[in-house]
């Protein structure tokens, strides 16, 4: 067999290769099998006995895609602008203009946002110094600091951000506990998670955005709150209703200024749920909103305006209450409605100085028709103390066998919480995560020791995940999440399934449509193909490449193309042979002939896929890498491993073989 | 078995009459294009999509008169699978709470079908527009390597001879897409999927077309007295089994995958089904009859 040495040699190799990359995917479906089959003692016995051999064949075998295993990929960006504005000083207005222009111009021209804003406040004022707002002694930046190394300052803090923010996220993937994660930093401002087999993507897009922060607030002054209600529904009494809603206002409240019921109709059912928001036993407060609903009374609601008259806007959708630190009662659907309306310049002015509108986290009752109500409370805006402080946090239970969280402080925050709570007493301390108002205890006694703790949780695993979010620290600016994908457990197994149908109905097709048309040589055209599967995935499993649906598309696709190679050269073959060639001199002929076409053809295809591969992302990757490999590998079937046979046929076997 | 085994049909001399045909499928599709335009699915657009599970099939039109009020705008409702429907929104706001927006509307609506969700696509509009920068990216870089190889393989001529009939391929599969959309039961809006189911498109378009040009060059090596007409028919013709051939094994394959492959795979194999098709199509009526034209109009002493 002349030159054949070589090509069954490459054959062999490969096929070896292929089994030894290949293995390790065959041993994990053995093991997964098991670990279905097995139950009780024995799957715990079997689990440890083997617990290295499972991780390591874990790793190596084929990884499935999302798409076929189930899972989360969430694509999460720094919000820069965030950032920007956690990292300036004495903001004023024009900070607040010059932020809007630059945020406008960010996205408009698609450049960065720091960008943005130093060219827009050079340009208002080339003589302003940057450092006006942004100072940090410990990164060497002062007043006298230049807009350049302001600039690069900026930019620092950028870049660090995000590489801080991915290392916390990675901390709060791994105390919820995912097997095999994957985090990876994409560009210079995105992290790319993927979380396979998550069936709770609620709790997780939680975890991963929030922010985590945790802050200490005093209250507004009861009276000062009062005389701002007061003013405040004297405003929207006077205003005509204005449609401000976005276009896609979440609440059907549409309806709502019409009837003008909305407030009155729907009182409190349960208003004694509200105990959970303070309750504070362990810590020597105490329970503040009992008394708040004890004097709430819906008979001494201010009356509603009839039906023709202007309507109030403001309190078609919230209930004033106006008592200690409750500013009023809003329902779930109506709460970005009536942030809308105390967003209002002319509200802000009104509310008491220096405080802020938040609402509880937990609802305080439920309204007749099961909507959750939340108070809306006065806090001031000053930071009195940030979770920074906290050393440990654990979940607790009370005496009612409530989950909460308990925090214990450093020595810093020790000092501050005695100071604090001593100075306060009878008065409420807000504690504030994220922006919502978990409890408001009222301070009984200055507490020495620095511990406190979070009340008012619906659950354990909302404290378990409060537990996580501060204990993996606070992420320096908040994500957005970009760009989600999940795919529940049962839609991947189905995936699979039809994978799986349409790889072995195509083979099966086209296996005997080559016998039919191509006889003899269509068998070993056949036998090429099945080579050509096996290639395939070996190449897969030797790069570590991800199965996805696509990508088992791309090699149902491959085994319709991969028989093109094939078809070229019997095609020329039978041309060779009518005109007049031995069988073996047409073989020869044929091969030879066909190469330049075959080439040609598949390697433009090949292109196609690499191009495919390094502009798209995940299942299109996937696409693209079985695409490429089904190419090479079809190349090499069709030309070596068919020669070999046909070669080995002719020569030694001297058959006389049919090309159709 | 043997096809086509003496073809001898005239493709280049009856070059008229695939003129005119491929003239009106693309008018037709321009016309498509420009009027009903394309759908562009969330890959591109931005906007959330929930594949929502019930305990029975809803129907679509119902879903989307329930859910305008918890969203506050209509909906895209479309069936998916076996008891699934595909909700899609442009609504802002946070992820969960949509969702649990959705799941809400739909179970107090039709009481007693337990909606799960269980599958999500959710693109931020800054995202769409790298994504579609993206594609552009891939689309332009596609044609621009494969016009070089084709320049560095085969002469001008047939670059553009190649370029010319993948252009007609596309154009007249985003034309179908264009007229079928909305009436077919399974989705063809333009996303990721769609955009690689193109490009491969491309790259089997060229296959078929390669293997025609590199048999007209062996020709043209070989029998340097008979006229290029007469060459480039006996080309085709010598190919045609070929092609045939490798046309239906694929055809076969992808219409497996459009039966067997899922919901999800369905616009992508109808796309291929139709582009494969079109580009046999052009790889005989176009490519090579434009080679032709041009051979022609060099030799008439024109300025091409």
């Amino acid at each position: 067999m002349q030159g054949n040495g070589l090509k069954i040699f490459l054959t062999v190799f490969f096929l070896a290769l292929s089994a030894y990359y290949l293995y390790p995917s065959a041993q994990n479906y053995i093991i997964q099998r098991n670990l279905d089959e097995l139950e009780g003692q024995e799957l715990q016995q079997y689990r440890e006995e083997n617990i290295q051999k499972i991780r390591n064949v874990g790793e190596r075998a084929l990884s499935l895609g999302l798409d076929l295993q189930g899972g989360m990929h969430v694509t999460l960006e720094v919000r820069t602008d965030a950032l920007i504005r956690e990292l300036a000083v004495d903001t004023d207005d024009t900070f607040e203009e010059v932020m809007q222009v630059a945020q406008a111009r960010a996205d408009a021209q698609d450049i960065s946002i720091i960008e943005a804003f130093i060219s827009e406040f050079e340009q208002r004022d080339p003589e302003a110094r940057l450092s006006r707002y942004f100072r940090n002694t410990d990164a060497g930046i002062t007043r006298r600091s230049s807009n350049a190394e302001v600039a690069q300052y900026l930019q620092e803090q950028a870049d660090n951000a995000i590489d801080r923010a991915i290392s916390i996220i990675r901390d709060r993937v791994d105390r919820y506990g995912v097997t095999e994660p994957s985090i990876q930093k994409q560009g210079a401002r995105r992290v790319v998670v993927e979380l396979p087999g998550i069936d709770e993507p609620d709790r997780v897009r939680n975890l991963l955005k929030g922010t985590a922060r945790l802050e200490f607030h005093l209250m507004t002054e009861p009276t000062d709150l009062q005389r701002s209600l007061q003013q405040i529904i004297e405003y929207f009494e006077q205003t005509d209703a204005v449609d401000d809603a976005p276009a896609s206002d979440t609440t059907a409240n549409d309806n709502a200024p019409a009837e003008g019921d909305e407030g009155e109709s729907e009182p409190i059912a349960t208003a004694d749920g509200a105990d959970t928001a303070g309750a504070e036993e362990m810590l020597d407060m105490a329970d503040t909103s009992d008394t708040a609903d004890a004097a709430f009374d819906p008979t001494s609601l201010i009356d509603q305006p009839d039906v023709e008259e202007p309507t109030n806007e403001l309190l078609a959708v919230m209930q004033p209450l106006g008592e200690g630190v409750v500013f009023g009662i809003v329902s779930e659907q109506d709460t970005a409605r009536v942030n809308r309306l105390i967003q209002r310049e002319e509200v802000l002015q009104m509310l008491p100085n220096n405080v802020r509108l938040l609402y509880t986290a937990s609802p305080v009752g439920q309204t007749e028709s099961g909507l959750e109500m939340y108070y809306l409370l006065g806090v001031r805006e000053e930071v009195e103390m940030t979770g920074e402080v906290i050393t440990d946090a654990r979940v607790d239970f009370d005496e009612l066998n409530q989950a909460e969280v308990t925090m214990v402080m450093n020595s810093d925050g020790a000092r501050t919480w005695a100071r604090l709570t001593g100075a306060n007493v009878n008065k409420n301390i807000a504690i504030v995560l994220d922006g919502y108002v978990y409890s408001y205890p009222t301070v009984i006694n200055r507490i020495v020791g620095g511990r406190s703790s979070i009340t008012g949780l619906d659950s354990r695993t909302e404290a378990q995940d409060i537990v996580t979010v501060l204990m993996s620290g606070a992420l320096p600016a908040p994500v957005d999440i970009v760009e989600e994908r999940t795919v529940g457990p049962s839609l991947g197994e189905a995936s699979i399934r039809a994978g799986f149908i349409s790889v072995t109905v195509g083979l099966l097709l086209v296996a005997l449509f080559m016998i039919w048309f191509y006889r003899t040589a269509g068998l070993v055209a056949d036998m090429a193909l099945l080579f050509n599967i096996i290639f395939i995935f070996g190449i897969l499993a030797a790069f570590n490449a991800t199965l996805t649906l696509p990508g088992i598309a791309g090699i149902v696709l491959t085994i319709g193309m991969a028989v093109d190679a094939n078809v070229l050269i019997f095609e020329r073959i039978r041309e060779e042979q009518a005109t007049g060639k031995t069988l073996k001199a047409a073989i020869d002929a044929g091969y030879a002939k066909a190469f330049s076409a075959i080439f040609d053809a598949n390697i433009t295809t090949f292109f196609v896929g690499a191009i495919l591969y390094s502009f798209g992302v995940g299942p299109i990757q996937g696409f693209a890498v079985t695409l490429m490999a089904g190419i090479l590998s079809s190349l090499f079937t069709a030309i070596v491993v068919s020669r070999i046979v046909f070669d080995w046929m002719v020569n030694e076997r001297r058959m006389s073989v049919s090309y159709g | 078995m043997r096809l086509f085994e003496n073809a001898n049909f005239q493709f280049i001399s009856n070059r008229r009459t695939a003129y005119i045909i491929s003239a009106v499928l693309i008018i037709l599709s321009l016309g498509s294009l420009m009027t009903r335009g394309l759908e562009l699915g969330i890959d591109f657009q931005g906007g959330m999509e929930f594949v929502v599970e019930s305990s029975s099939q809803l129907g679509a039109v119902a879903v989307r008169g329930a859910l305008a009020s918890a969203l506050g705008q209509e909906p895209e409702v479309k069936s998916f699978g076996e008891n699934q429907i595909l909700v899609r929104t442009s609504v802002e706001g946070e992820i969960s709470d949509v969702q649990q927006r959705i799941l809400d509307g739909i179970a107090s609506a039709f009481p007693g079908s337990n909606p799960t969700t269980v599958k999500t696509d959710i693109v931020g509009p800054r995202f769409a527009k790298d994504l579609m920068q993206g594609a552009i990216y891939s689309i332009f870089g596609s044609l621009l390597v494969i016009f070089v190889y084709i320049l560095i393989r085969f002469e001008w001529r047939f670059g553009v001879g190649a370029i010319t009939a993948i252009f007609h391929d596309v154009l007249i599969t985003l034309g179908v897409f264009s007229i079928l959309q909305g009436l077919l039961p399974f989705s063809l809006q333009i996303d990721q999927t769609i955009i690689a189911a193109f490009l491969t498109i491309v790259g089997y378009s060229l296959n078929d077309t390669v293997v025609v040009f590199d048999r007209i060059r062996e020709y043209s090596n070989l029998f340097k007295t008979e006229t290029y007409d007469s060459l480039v028919n006996r080309s085709i013709n010598n190919t045609l089994s070929r092609t045939i051939v490798t046309s239906g094994t694929t055809l076969l394959v992808v219409a497996v995958l459009f039966i067997f492959g899922g919901e999800v795979l369905r616009g992508f194999a109808f796309a291929l089904i139709l582009g494969i098709g079109i580009g046999t199509y052009s790889s005989v009526f176009v490519a090579s009859p434009v080679v032709v034209e041009l051979r022609e109009r060099a030799a008439a002493g024109r300025r091409f």
